[in-house]
């Protein structure tokens, strides 16, 4: 046993003063009587047949040195020492995921985590320091390095589990930062387990203690969701959800489809153990509104029963084509489904109003700011290098790029192209020995792909592969795609971009809360990044609104079951620890003691005097 | 009078004589036979006729067979002094009602028993020193009283008597003891609470001669108290203090302290066959009288 605070047995000072009020200041009632002769003899009788009267005599002032040798015992905070060695620094990670936040432990997996981590705490002697890390969406350091218990207990009260999956990365990166070239200190992690990423670890030799919290594994859980519209009907949406069942029994579940709050139907499926079922909603949409899936099964995590996607109605894509006359590119693009196009010798100013340009061997003088199909034609600021390549021969082409999705080049020839160096910022698409000849990417906000070669130089318009580039080209162009990408996962940022430099924005969270943001001037893109709670955002920037969802939806937070080792890779891990979670401290019971001898002293009190 | 003693405890008590096992040397008549020779009706001896005696005293049947003038003598009757000796030191005052005002309840009772008997009360009241001058005229009273007649002065005289003081009973017994010109008997009313003992007092008093009865008397606080606690306890009499803690739980030792004590003093009479009473102040006075002083045969 030791003493978290010896020097609070300077108390024990007290006690010869307790002996000295006993001696010295006994409150007695003056009482007159006859004779104080009879009272001599009982006191003589007193003594004659106690053979342990000086004892007796002084039960009251024992008792009453034991209740103080007792308080000065728990202020001086006696513990039994753990099993583990003492460390100088403990890094507390808190595991803030969504799958912490199920209720297979009373009331949460949290809530046990943060009770566990408070007995530390509890247990921290002299100057040894703590670091509390909530790792949620992000790591956040919420108690840099101290000895102060009152300061870790309300970081850690101030903890709150997030929705968004496990990222323990950071976190453990900023521990180990911490821990880094002190021998005893340990890195204390309370989690299920359920952490992917962590394969840089491997190697590091981490001074990580893992406590595993939950205990069942129990959970249904939408673990996918997308939605698609009917080509041919464009009102009609088909609504895919994967509900996976990660429990140890099949297990019937309620799924319901909602628009805007509306039930639109109801499911019930049957989900075996282990399994993954897929379901597919049609869907009459008659205006823009939120797609709702949700699950009622009596599961451990409510957070991914539900997940939601803003379903937009397809609207035309306008598109300005700037040419000098090319009749396979002008009906290429007009077989493509719900396009409006325009066809121009030159493009005037920035071409405002148009969702896609594409310019067909006439450099502008003025570049448009909208999505961008250039054919033959390019913008230094794109990159470095450009000339110029007679016959160059299509040595490869990047067949997974959606761009290039069912396009063989194989049989293309082309007399003569530009090429260059694909640059940073773009995928090259079809490379030729010397350079790329096609290439595609984001340049700042604007999408463009460009091709090197004139298409009229080469036989390309008369392959197949054509019109399907062309309609390749058209989706992945279209911005309208984009915006039907309004969901992001929890924890991910949100993007959107802003017609102009945005100099007020408000988000409206999904529990009412309002905020103003900061926005960065002349920066033609907002990033919002707290998205920590699933649910319906509104992003309010001047007079436009943006809706958008954050879901879960990650199979790996959805498996719940605890792990007994925390992965960093397939060959390395830590398993949790069995070690006693902290040092014993016995002041409560001292204190429990005290207090029974209080009672007893009381009542002996009234006993000896009424 | 009515005060002290009830016109029907006075009546029972005039039909009670006290008993004295020893014949009286008091000079003075009364109604006690003693060794002196005189006009009675009780025969005592013979002796020889002497010139000048009286003729009626000589036996005229021995004449007639002796032809001797001898002279009948008779036991002369004399009174039997009844000496009180009453405590109203400080500590008598004590008690509901107060060890003084029973103790002089008995006293009366006492006296009134002599008095009837026409023998001679004198109550002598310790500790001697007091301020108050009609009490002091009281006391002198008491020295003496006579006569069936002098009954309510008497006890007039004792209902005046205050309680102050310490005790000092053996001071004041030695001292009687010493001045008694004639002994008979003695009544000893006090609580014997007194630091210096009651051993040297009692012993002058027997040594004197008298016939002597002990009567304690103690308050019912005294036989069991009342009050509990952490107590710093004062001497009524001396002033003197003593820490106690004390609690119903500790009754029983003090009841065994106390046993202890009128035990001590009960022992002390029976050796020196002195009657020994030990009565409560909030006793019945007529049980105490009639019964127990009877019983004893202090009266009869």
């Amino acid at each position: 046993m030791k003493l978290l605070a010896p020097l609070a047995l300077a108390f024990a000072a007290t006690i010869p003063v307790v002996i000295l009020f006993y001696l010295l200041l006994r409150k007695r009632t003056v009482r007159l009587v006859p004779s104080t002769l009879l009272w001599q003899k009982f006191l003589a009788e007193t003594q004659a047949s106690a053979p342990f009267q000086r004892l007796r005599k002084n039960w009251l002032l024992v008792l009453q040195l034991l209740l103080l040798t007792l308080g000065v015992l728990a202020l001086a905070r006696p513990y039994l020492a753990a099993s583990q060695k003492l460390s100088d620094l403990r890094v507390l990670i808190l595991d803030g995921s969504a799958s912490m936040q199920s209720t297979d432990v009373a009331p949460s997996r949290f809530a046990e985590a943060r009770a566990q981590a408070l007995k530390w705490v509890d247990g921290l002697s002299g100057n040894d320091q703590m670091v509390v890390i909530l790792a949620g969406g992000e790591a956040q350091v919420k108690q840099s390095a101290t000895s102060d218990k009152a300061a870790l207990r309300r970081a850690l009260e101030a903890c709150v589990a997030s929705d968004t999956p496990t990222r323990l990365a950071s976190a453990l990166r900023m521990g180990e930062g911490l821990v880094r070239d002190l021998p005893t200190a340990e890195i204390h992690l309370f989690s299920d387990g359920a952490a992917p990423g962590l394969e840089e670890f491997e190697n590091k030799a981490l001074p990580l203690v893992y406590h595993r919290i939950g205990r069942s594994g129990d959970n249904l859980g939408i673990v996918g969701m997308d939605l698609r519209a009917n080509p041919e009907r464009p009102r009609q949406r088909s609504v895919y959800a994967a509900v996976a069942n990660n429990g140890s029994n099949a297990q019937p579940a309620l799924v319901e489809l909602r628009l805007d709050d509306a039930l639109v139907e109801t499911r019930t499926v049957t989900i075996g153990a282990g399994e993954t079922a897929p379901l597919l909603f049609e869907l009459n949409q008659a205006r823009d509104g939120v797609v709702t899936v949700r699950l009622t099964a009596p599961d451990a995590l409510a957070v991914d029963n539900q997940a939601s996607m803003i379903s937009l109605l397809p609207r035309p894509l306008k598109t300005l084509l700037v040419t000098k006359g090319n009749r396979f590119l002008e009906k290429a693009l007009a077989a493509a489904p719900n396009l409006e196009l325009t066809v121009a010798g030159r493009v005037d100013d920035s071409a405002a109003g148009y969702d896609v340009v594409v310019v067909d061997d006439a450099p502008p003088s003025a570049w448009p700011k909208a999505n961008l199909l250039a054919i033959h034609s390019y913008n230094t600021n794109w990159g470095s290098g450009w000339r110029r390549l007679e016959q160059p021969v299509i040595a490869d082409w990047r067949t997974a790029h959606p761009l290039l999705r069912y396009v063989a080049l194989d049989n293309v020839q082309v007399r003569e192209s530009l090429a260059v160096p694909a640059p940073p910022w773009a995928v090259s698409l079809i490379d030729a020995p010397q350079a790329s000849l096609a290439f595609a990417g984001e340049f700042g906000a604007q999408k463009i792909i460009w091709i090197g070669f004139d298409l009229l130089e080469s036989n390309w318009p008369l392959r197949l592969s054509f019109p399907i580039f062309i309609a390749n080209a058209v989706e992945w162009l279209n911005p309208a795609n984009e915006r039907s990408r309004l969901m992001v996962k929890a924890g991910d940022p949100f993007r959107t971009r802003t017609p102009g430099p945005v100099t007020n924005a408000r988000i409206r969270y999904p529990n009412g809360s309002i905020k103003t943001l900061e926005t960065a001037p002349n920066h033609t893109e907002l990033v919002f990044a707290d998205t920590s709670a699933q649910g319906l955002y509104r992003l309010t920037f001047g007079t436009n609104e943006v809706s958008f969802c954050v879901n879960l939806l990650d199979s790996q937070e959805s498996r719940i079951a605890p792990r007994d080792e925390l992965r960093y890779s397939k060959r390395a891990g830590v398993l949790a620890s069995t070690a006693k979670s902290t040092n014993q401290e016995l002041w409560r019971w001292l204190a429990a003691l005290g207090l029974l001898v209080l009672l007893w002293e009381w009542w002996y009190y009234h006993r000896r005097s009424v | 009078m009515a005060a002290l003693l009830t016109p029907k405890l006075l009546l029972s008590l005039e039909r009670l004589e006290l008993r004295s096992a020893r014949r009286s040397r008091s000079s003075a008549r009364g109604e006690r036979s003693s060794r002196a020779r005189g006009q009675s009706v009780e025969f005592a001896d013979y002796r020889n006729y002497v010139q000048g005696d009286d003729f009626r005293y000589l036996d005229w049947n021995l004449y007639g067979r002796l032809e001797k003038l001898f002279l009948k003598l008779y036991e002369e009757e004399r009174e039997l002094p009844v000496r009180i000796f009453l405590d109203a030191s400080e500590s008598m005052s004590f008690g509901e009602p107060s060890k003084l005002d029973f103790a002089r309840q008995v006293a009366a009772a006492i006296g009134h028993v002599a008095l009837c008997g026409f023998d001679r009360v004198s109550v002598t009241v310790f500790p001697e020193a007091v301020a108050r001058p009609e009490e002091l005229v009281a006391r002198a009273r008491l020295r003496r009283v006579r006569g069936r007649k002098s009954a309510p002065a008497y006890f007039q005289h004792l209902a005046t008597l205050e309680p102050s003081g310490p005790a000092n009973l053996n001071s004041a017994l030695r001292r009687a003891a010493l001045e008694a010109r004639g002994t008979g008997l003695a009544v000893v009313l006090s609580d014997f609470l007194d630091p210096a003992g009651y051993e040297s007092g009692l012993a002058a008093l027997v040594a004197r001669g008298f016939q002597t009865t002990v009567i304690q008397v103690l308050a019912p606080e005294e036989l069991s108290p009342g009050f509990f606690g952490e107590l710093r306890l004062v001497d009524a009499e001396t002033g003197a203090t003593q820490e106690v803690t004390f609690s119903k739980h500790r009754l029983k030792a003090y009841r065994r302290g106390l046993d202890r004590f009128v035990g001590g003093l009960r022992d002390y009479c029976a050796a020196r066959g002195l009657k020994f009473f030990s009565v409560s102040s909030a006793a019945s006075l007529e049980d105490f009288l009639l019964k127990e002083m009877r019983r004893a045969e202090v009266w009869g």
